[in-house]
């Protein structure tokens, strides 16, 4: 079998793997390029002259960044999970809609907030806040903006699990007598994990990078990082930026390994179970 | 089920000790009082020590915020919801404010440093008596270029429409600037508002054009930087960080006259702590405090008693610190009203479509 495989790869490495190969140098290129630079003694990124760690002294060093840092992350995983827990039971009731017209209203109510651009959600936020219900802009403000337009995206994510879910497993719990909360808490909540998994780390990356909604509701001492470092670029990203970028990266890199291998292992609990 | 209801505690968990980070982290920076002022400014327009030192000498807190554009900042004002105590508009946007009535007329008795102001920059047509306004830092619009890719030298505005310079220069995308150079050049004010003066200076930018690699804003300095065009038209501050990257660049500013524009601290009409904010704008025109800042930010100070302290290196450089003579034929724009800015900027399209 192993000799087969050999032969099969042997013949078609060469155009998709070629292709594969380069669309990946694509993507990955400009982030290689700052972290190589934030390493540069020079001082900018015209030329490299020298190794340091410097930069990284003054990144964290640096207070404000370290705490517009910190805010950025409670934001993202505040919001991520409220939007995460709101949008699953939206879903799922989405998916109940009786009427194959109702549900058909509610998703593409749905899609159209996913596609309004960010600087709208952003305006619209702003006056909802000053003028409707008066709230003292800073994290409250930004938790909530955040929170509402990450909802669509796990809505988006978990509804396509509800519909692979068997649903004579529900005709069956419901015949063999369970509630509608038992319904929920052992039948769909388990069969929709990975979707509300998914769903969790999408608007958790959607939050962290978020400039425009959180630009309008920021304020009182406090804002987040993409707003800082978008204020900053006027007088020209200095290499603590790089610093700062490279360090994300690799903690986003940290986290999708270790998501990763926690599925890994659950997949090989479940051919085990099922062996 | 058990892992969803696993993973919610373990993020809350996580949320819980990013809390107690940021607490340590805040009350490292002094958050033991509520004698707060917000300070909304450009992203990295103050040295941050500054701050650290007026906190340590008078017991408030600073909370510094940042924006990115005299618009953005106007916005946010204007719709409430936050407090600043202390903004620093460009001088344009004071004139404006001014109108709009969202500034605060600031109080004297609290500013006694005012006098180390240079009095050249007091008084000025935007804000009339610096009733509402104080110089923050200064700058002007000129030419900077690269001596090692062309031949001979720079200094007046005519010299651009020199034949050898085709397709070398990059100029500001801006109506104001770009009609002020026309104007400039042929010996009218920069707040010219009549028409055959318009006429005669759009003719002469359209000349120009050939001689125009592109119009840009924010990227110009990185190209000039980078050798991509040996002239360029931009303000000081971007001229100085250009310079900070290659040591070559000259900047002029012509002797017969350019544009030169102010930032500004205002208290705005939405400030609470209105003490708090005069005790930081007389902080920062203390002549020990305003060199550090000019050192840091690389801009030109407007505080007369600052700059022996600064490096004479800096302070002779005549393209950064210009000399009377300049200064004297320097000309900060007015507001024109509605009409003319309309008119401003129909022949800015113009000059613009002229082909090359």
């Amino acid at each position: 079998m192993i000799k087969g495989e050999r032969l099969v790869n042997k013949k078609t490495i060469k155009w998709q793997n070629i292709y594969l190969v380069l669309m990946f140098v694509v993507l990955y290129a400009p982030i290689f390029y700052l972290m190589f630079y934030s390493f540069n003694a020079g001082g900018n990124m015209s030329g490299f002259s020298g190794f340091t760690l410097e930069h990284y002294q003054t990144l964290f060093a640096d207070t404000r960044l370290m705490t517009f840092i910190i805010n950025t992350f409670i934001v993202a995983i505040l919001s991520a999970l409220f939007a995460t827990i709101i949008g699953t039971f939206g879903a799922i009731a989405i998916y109940y809609a009786r009427q194959k017209r109702h549900r058909q209203l509610l998703l593409n109510l749905n899609n159209v907030l996913m596609v309004t651009p960010d600087v709208m959600m952003g305006a619209s936020f702003l006056i909802l806040f000053t003028l409707f219900i008066k709230i003292k802009m800073g994290f409250m403000t930004v938790l909530l903006a955040h929170i509402a337009f990450n909802i669509p995206i796990v809505v988006l994510m978990v509804l396509p699990r509800l519909y692979e879910m068997n649903p004579t497993m529900i005709t069956a719990a419901q015949d063999l007598g369970a509630t509608h909360g038992q319904t929920i808490r052992n039948i769909i909540l388990p069969s929709i994990t990975s979707g509300i998994f998914a769903g969790f780390f999408m608007a958790f990356t959607y939050s962290l990078d978020d400039f425009a909604v959180t630009f309008f509701l920021a304020g009182n001492g406090f804002s987040t990082l993409a707003v800082e470092v978008y204020s900053r670029a006027r007088r020209g990203i200095s290499l603590e930026i790089n610093a700062l970028s490279t360090l994300m990266f690799l903690l986003a890199l940290i986290l999708v390994v270790g998501y990763y291998f926690i599925q890994v292992n659950e997949q090989r609990r479940k051919e085990k179970g099922a062996v | 089920m058990k892992r969803l209801i696993n993973s919610i505690v373990a993020l809350l968990a996580t949320v819980a000790l990013l809390f107690f980070v940021r607490f340590q982290l805040e009350s490292n920076a002094g958050l033991n009082n509520d004698k707060t002022v917000v300070f909304y400014n450009f992203g990295d327009y103050i040295d941050p020590d500054l701050l650290k030192q007026f906190e340590e000498e008078t017991g408030y807190r600073v909370i510094y915020e940042t924006y990115d554009s005299n618009e953005a900042m106007v916005t946010k004002v204007e719709q409430g919801g936050t407090t600043y105590d202390l903004l620093v508009p460009s001088e344009y946007m004071v004139q404006s404010m001014i109108k709009s009535d969202l500034l605060r007329p600031l109080d004297y008795s609290l500013l006694p440093n005012f006098e180390h102001i240079d009095s050249r920059f007091k008084d000025l047509a935007f804000d009339p008596k610096n009733r509402y306004s104080i110089p923050y830092f200064w700058g002007t619009l000129g030419i900077l270029y690269n001596p090692e890719m062309i031949d001979g030298k720079i200094e007046h505005w005519d010299d651009l429409w020199n034949e050898e310079y085709r397709n070398k220069i990059l100029l500001i995308d801006s109506a104001r600037e770009v009609m002020g150079i026309g104007l400039q050049s042929l010996g009218f004010s920069l707040n010219e508002t009549d028409d055959t003066a318009l006429m005669v200076a759009t003719a002469k930018m359209k000349a120009l054009m050939p001689n125009v690699m592109a119009l840009a804003v924010d990227e110009i300095k990185m190209y000039i930087a980078q050798g991509e065009a040996p002239i360029a038209i931009t303000y000081t501050g971007e001229a100085a960080m250009a310079m900070e990257h290659n040591e070559n660049l000259v900047y002029v500013v012509p002797s017969e006259g350019s544009n030169m524009w102010f930032d500004n601290l205002v208290i705005p009409k939405i400030a609470r702590n209105i003490e708090g904010a005069h005790a930081l704008i007389n902080f920062l025109m203390r002549p020990d405090v305003a060199a550090k800042n000019a050192e840091y930010i690389g801009y030109t100070t407007p505080n007369k008693s600052a700059i022996p302290l600064l490096d004479p290196e800096i302070t002779e450089d005549e393209a950064f610190y210009p000399s009377d003579e300049t200064i004297e034929h320097l000309e900060v724009y007015q507001d024109l009203g509605q009409e003319k800015l309309i008119q401003f900027n129909d022949l800015y399209l113009e000059i613009k479509m002229e082909p090359r």
